[in-house]
């Protein structure tokens, strides 16, 4: 969950609030979950509507992303956070649409099928799959990967 | 027959059964190009798996366990509701306060303007002057005080390989990275040095990281790779 979380919000403290905030709804829905089905996938489908609720909401706050220059100002101390957080993994995820990184998140990542993946997300097996294709590629565009 | 991207990533994800798996696994062995994709989407996979793998490593953080270790109440428990944005702007403020000295001094920052070209010994137009240069040149990160004047904030490389340093000056920004003459400057908070605003203007505090975030190749220098660093002035 963790790490579904800190690839969804790109910054390791944002990952933790998120599963903070999952396991809380969890809790307080558990009566929700149907047993036989996986916990895991329950877990990452409220974990992914939370993210976006939250995304939604900063936009209208009119924030701008503030992760990445936080991420450099902890690298400012030596701290051993600069490495993950400067990654150019990490920028190149960050600048994917939100539907295109969790779909590479979940299949890449986290190892999800197809069929699992799209019913987290709640689409279509196929445009989990075109979403996938176009994340993966604008990724190794950005990390200069591209064949 | 014509494969398209989705089924090449399907065939590659294991997603694929039966004669759809032969027909796709028959035209990559056809087609060199379509192998070389294949093998592209396995490397990225790869170093996705790798990239996040030691997020498991990693102790889980206390608030999360305790949130279920402890007796679950029926009531979700008010107080200790995360606000995401509060929490968030908390730890900004935290990160940003020391680091920066954000507030005041930043303001001021931008409009003290320290005119390079007066100091004696310049490597000229377009380099950091002889104090900044020499804070580049000695200071680290993990040793210069946290309330010092001048601080650097961050040491990267850039794409050409060269050493690039982030720094606050007493009020005065930029990013500079060391080629032969000296440290070339990339970005200030000044705007224009020698007549020419050759490099990009930062007028704050905030684009220069911002700037050094574009820069940057490859992870920030830590503390033993910044004395490395040092060791070899800065060069290759």
């Amino acid at each position: 969950m963790r790490r579904f979380a800190i690839g969804l919000a790109g910054h390791p403290a944002d990952g933790d609030d998120l599963c903070q905030m999952t396991i809380e709804r969890a809790l307080s829905r558990r009566e929700q979950w149907q047993e036989g089905t996986r916990l895991d996938s329950w877990a990452y489908r409220i974990m992914r509507n939370i993210w976006i609720d939250e995304s939604r909401a900063r936009q209208r706050r009119g924030q701008t992303f503030i992760d990445e220059e936080a991420g450099l100002l902890v690298g400012a101390d030596g701290a051993q956070e600069a490495r993950i957080e400067l990654g150019d993994i990490d920028r190149a995820m960050a600048r994917l649409p939100e539907e295109q990184r969790e779909a590479v998140l979940l299949v890449m990542v986290e190892g999800y099928s197809y069929k699992e993946a799209a019913e987290i997300v709640g689409c279509p097996v196929g445009t989990l799959n075109s979403r996938l294709v176009r994340g993966r590629d604008a990724l190794m565009a950005l990390l200069g990967e591209g064949s | 027959m014509t494969i398209t991207p989705e089924e090449l990533a399907a065939f590659a994800d294991g997603e694929l059964t039966g004669a759809d798996k032969e027909r796709v696994a028959a035209a990559i062995a056809r087609d060199e190009s379509l192998a070389r994709q294949l093998e592209a989407h396995c490397a990225l996979k790869a170093r996705l798996a790798g990239h996040f793998a030691p997020v498991l490593e990693q102790p889980i953080p206390d608030r999360l366990t305790q949130m279920l270790t402890n007796d679950v109440k029926d009531e979700p428990g008010a107080a200790n509701v995360v606000d995401f944005a509060v929490a968030r702007e908390e730890r900004a403020a935290k990160r940003l306060l020391p680091a920066w000295g954000w507030g005041g001094a930043v303001a001021a920052s931008i409009a003290a303007v320290v005119v390079l070209s007066t100091y004696s010994g310049e490597p000229g137009p377009g380099y950091a002057g002889t104090q900044i240069a020499q804070m580049l040149d000695a200071q680290t990160i993990a040793e210069q005080p946290t309330d010092a004047d001048k601080r650097v904030l961050l040491s990267f490389r850039n794409r050409d390989g060269e050493f690039c340093r982030a720094y606050n000056a007493a009020g005065e920004g930029g990013i500079a990275c060391r080629d032969a003459k000296g440290w070339r400057l990339e970005a200030t908070g000044q705007g224009e040095v020698g007549g020419k605003a050759q490099y990009r203007m930062a007028g704050s505090d905030r684009e220069i990281l911002e700037i050094a975030q574009e820069m940057a190749v490859g992870e920030a220098l830590d503390a033993d790779a910044e004395v490395a660093a040092r060791k070899a002035g800065w060069r290759d």
